[in-house]
């Protein structure tokens, strides 16, 4: 039956129907991104100037980012009702909270001096942002913009699924059926996207001015879908329900097990991926591998990260059954694809003198990139690892949809059955994971960066090693790249 | 919790001006469990229904199919559809949760049965050999597909013994997932398994059932509280008026031959066995 899913439902009209599940992703993806961007500007102005709003907001994204987007969407379907509505808020809400930290960071790094001469000359704090700041950063927010527009498609596929829309319902229910044709042509449409949406955001990134109708465009989305709380006390009663806390005594017991499912299926998987990566990076790098070798693994590398982790998991429950091996596998299959282009990228950033050197000693290009590039690139590849190693903590949390097991598919279960006093204790549990696994991970990558004695070459988030884009102003700055994709905006 | 303050904070925001769903002049939102999945598939076969239902009403009716149980009941709790077709756990908590009121129901559905099924040569041929064995039940909100089942197996002794079990969100999933070998065993939905072999999708020499579950109330179509009673009364009449030889499309995709009225107190035992299983 597995040959089924390489026999896709072509037909005209199926492809047809397809046609309006994949302009309501898209087109929701475009909406919240550009509320996000907008929305994230400002709290990141705000707490950049020490504007009273921006401070607190900064702690609400927070606690925001800690909550799995998909357990989000739920959330505000309860509040909204089916449909778009609600999957707009909830990714929305979502990336508003990582692009106001990502921007809030960008900010920061930028020389002050103009704000203080235009501080000096009596301007208000809005003509300092406009002026003072936003120009100095504009770059790298439009890069980190584009970027966060590709992982939004990719949480939005996730999301339509319980929003009740787009390709992403589709998909998942013809997986869920089991109908693997239909499924299939699902598959390869949601790939096909992804990788044109790469394309398009590094087009997006060479034209600026592209931007500001692609967010006319999105705001203007965003308004005619923005959905209204509903009448009747049905939101009132979830929330009072989400308001008290609770775990029935045998789900304390369960506790460390969940918890101990969860990690493991997260450590798991980075662990193998980051491994596995390592010498997959060297046949995608382009100072150390062939042109063939190349453009073979960097498009299997990028249709592995292409499918969500929850997509893969719905395929691979097909071959593995039932349990967290199945959410072990999906977190590594996608966590593969995008470690292989980061590690292939750092190591090709990494500064050049003593590959040369190696180089000229008559080594191959291979050996001169193992000795010569890849002792410079530990640490920033140490780090990269770490903060997969979170995200997929995230991520394994959501996998509780397709029963991967661990704290995840106790959170859906409680949703499922509406019991909103545990749904609550399981997101508080999962949040005090997250952000506990957080700062022990920034803490640890820390302690690495010493140990190897070697700084990644920036800030992992802002500026990670990458492409030198070339803008149309001839301006040079650092793009985020394409594989950090499902780790960035999280923080 | 800080993230619903926000969202309402947000959603308070929004222009007021559009209609509130549901609110639109004349249209009647109806959602339904996607007790038969909710692909483009399931879509078209509902098509026929929205057809039928908005040609009896003399009104534009739009049929939801939601991508779980859950959204349905919420969806029918938030108003954003008027009328549902819930399953019996579903109706209950609808029930419960917001005074749902019960209209009709399928005559099958006053006794309904769970099949359970396993491949033919998994030696599987009664509950007591499914120790240890992994099982596929339908949406974990599903009554026949999940509740009932559960409980069966609880009382005869084999529902600590079984090996992994998995929700797989509907009922012809199940069917797949059992036929594939993804699970050993499965149980779902009497009336969705006999359409499977009728349409061929499943080989009854392959798959077939071992066991059948003792009766019990099931599937009801349910309107929220704040529709009109005249509304209520004309979308029953419409169901109650099918009759087979003349309605035998519609009546295909509804599995069912005849329609009944129905009661809430029909599903006292439902209510009971889930609170039992902590389901409620």
């Amino acid at each position: 039956m597995l040959g089924a899913l390489f026999s896709p439902d072509l037909s005209p009209a199926y492809l047809a129907a397809l046609a309006g599940p994949i302009a309501e992703t898209l087109a929701l993806t475009l909406a919240a991104v550009s509320v996000a961007v907008v929305a994230g500007t400002l709290l990141a102005l705000a707490s950049a100037l020490d504007a009273w709003p921006g401070r607190m907001l900064t702690s609400v994204g927070t606690a925001l980012r800690a909550v799995p987007d998909l357990t989000l969407a739920v959330l505000c379907v309860v509040l909204f009702g089916l449909g778009a509505g609600a999957a707009l808020v909830a990714l929305a809400l979502y990336y508003t909270a990582s692009a106001a930290k990502a921007f809030a960071g960008l900010l920061a790094a930028v020389p002050r001096a103009p704000v203080r001469a235009l501080a000096g000359t009596g301007a208000g704090g809005a003509v300092q942002a406009l002026w003072g700041l936003l120009p100095l950063a504009a770059p790298q927010m439009t890069a980190y913009g584009t970027f966060v527009f590709e992982c939004a498609f990719r949480a939005a596929v996730v999301v339509g699924a319980v929003g009740g829309g787009g390709i992403g319902a589709e998909l998942v229910g013809s997986l869920a059926a089991f109908d693997l044709p239909r499924a299939s042509t699902c598959i390869i449409v949601t790939v096909a996207l992804a990788l044109l949406l790469e394309r398009g955001a590094l087009f997006v990134r060479m034209h600026p001015r592209a931007i500001a109708a692609l967010l006319a465009l999105g705001l203007a989305l965003a308004i005619a879908w923005w959905p209204r709380i509903l009448p009747g006390d049905h939101g009132l009663r979830a929330a009072s329900g989400l308001a008290a806390p609770y775990l029935p005594a045998e789900q304390w017991r369960a506790l460390p097990r969940l918890l101990a499912e969860t990690f493991a299926m997260a450590a798991g998987a980075t662990l193998l991926a980051a491994v596995l990566a390592l010498p997959l990076a060297f046949a995608c790098s382009r100072t150390a591998s062939a042109p063939a070798l190349r453009l073979i693994s960097r498009i299997g590398a990028a249709v592995l990260r292409a499918m969500p982790e929850a997509v893969w998991a719905l395929v691979l429950v097909l071959w593995l059954g039932i349990g967290p091996a199945v959410g072990a596998a999906a977190l590594f299959l996608h966590s593969l694809g995008a470690l292989v282009r980061l590690f292939a990228d750092t190591i090709d950033a990494a500064e050049p003198t003593a590959r040369r050197a190696v180089l000229r000693t008559g080594a191959g290009r291979a050996t001169a990139a193992l000795y010569g590039a890849l002792p410079l690139a530990a640490g920033a590849l140490g780090t990269h690892a770490a903060f997969r190693f979170d995200w997929n903590l995230r991520m394994a949390t959501v996998l509780g949809l397709i029963g991967a097991g661990g704290i995840g598919q106790e959170l859906y279960e409680a949703q499922q059955l509406m019991h909103y006093g545990e749904l609550s204790a399981w997101l508080l549990v999962t949040a005090a994971m997250l952000i506990g696994t957080e700062r022990a991970v920034a803490a640890l990558t820390g302690a690495w960066r010493k140990r190897v004695g070697v700084e990644p070459t920036r800030d992992w988030l802002t500026a990670p090693p990458g492409f030198e884009v070339r803008t149309r102003h001839r301006a040079r700055f650092s793009s985020i790249h394409a594989a950090a994709v499902p780790s960035a905006p999280s923080r | 919790m800080g993230v619903l303050v926000l969202c309402v904070a947000l959603a308070a925001c929004s222009p007021g001006d559009e209609p509130s769903p549901g609110a639109e002049q004349g249209l009647l939102r109806i959602g339904m469990i996607p007790d038969a999945g909710a692909t483009q598939a399931a879509a078209d076969d509902k098509r026929l229904l929205q057809e039928m239902l908005a040609s009896r009403l003399g009104r534009p009716v739009e049929v939801i199919v939601t991508t779980n149980y859950a959204a349905t009941v919420e969806a029918l709790g938030n108003g954003s559809v008027d009328i549902a077709y819930l399953g019996g756990l579903t109706f209950v908590r609808a029930h419960n949760a917001f005074g749902a009121v019960p209209l009709v129901q399928r005559d099958i559905d006053r006794a309904f049965h769970s099949a359970f099924i396993a491949r033919r040569e998994s030696g599987i041929d009664g509950l007591d050999d499914l120790a240890g064995r992994s099982m596929c039940f339908g949406d974990v909100n599903s009554t026949s597909g999940h509740l009932m089942p559960r409980f069966e197996l609880d009382e005869a002794g084999v529902g600590e013994t079984l090996g992994p079990a998995r929700n797989t969100g509907s009922h012809p999933a199940t069917a797949a997932a059992v036929a594939s070998g993804a699970c050993d065993a499965g149980v779902l939905d009497e009336t969705v398994w006999a359409k499977l072999v009728a349409d061929g999708a499943i080989d009854p020499q392959e798959v077939a059932v071992f066991h059948t579950s003792a009766p019990f109330a099931d599937y009801v179509w349910a309107a929220r509280p704040g529709v009109p009673a005249a509304d209520r009364e004309s979308f029953s009449r419409a169901l109650l008026e099918l009759r087979r030889g003349r309605d035998d499309a519609v009546l295909d995709v509804l599995r069912g031959d005849r329609y009944v009225r129905a009661n809430a107190g029909d599903y006292a035992a439902v209510e009971a066995t889930a609170r039992k299983l902590k389901l409620l």
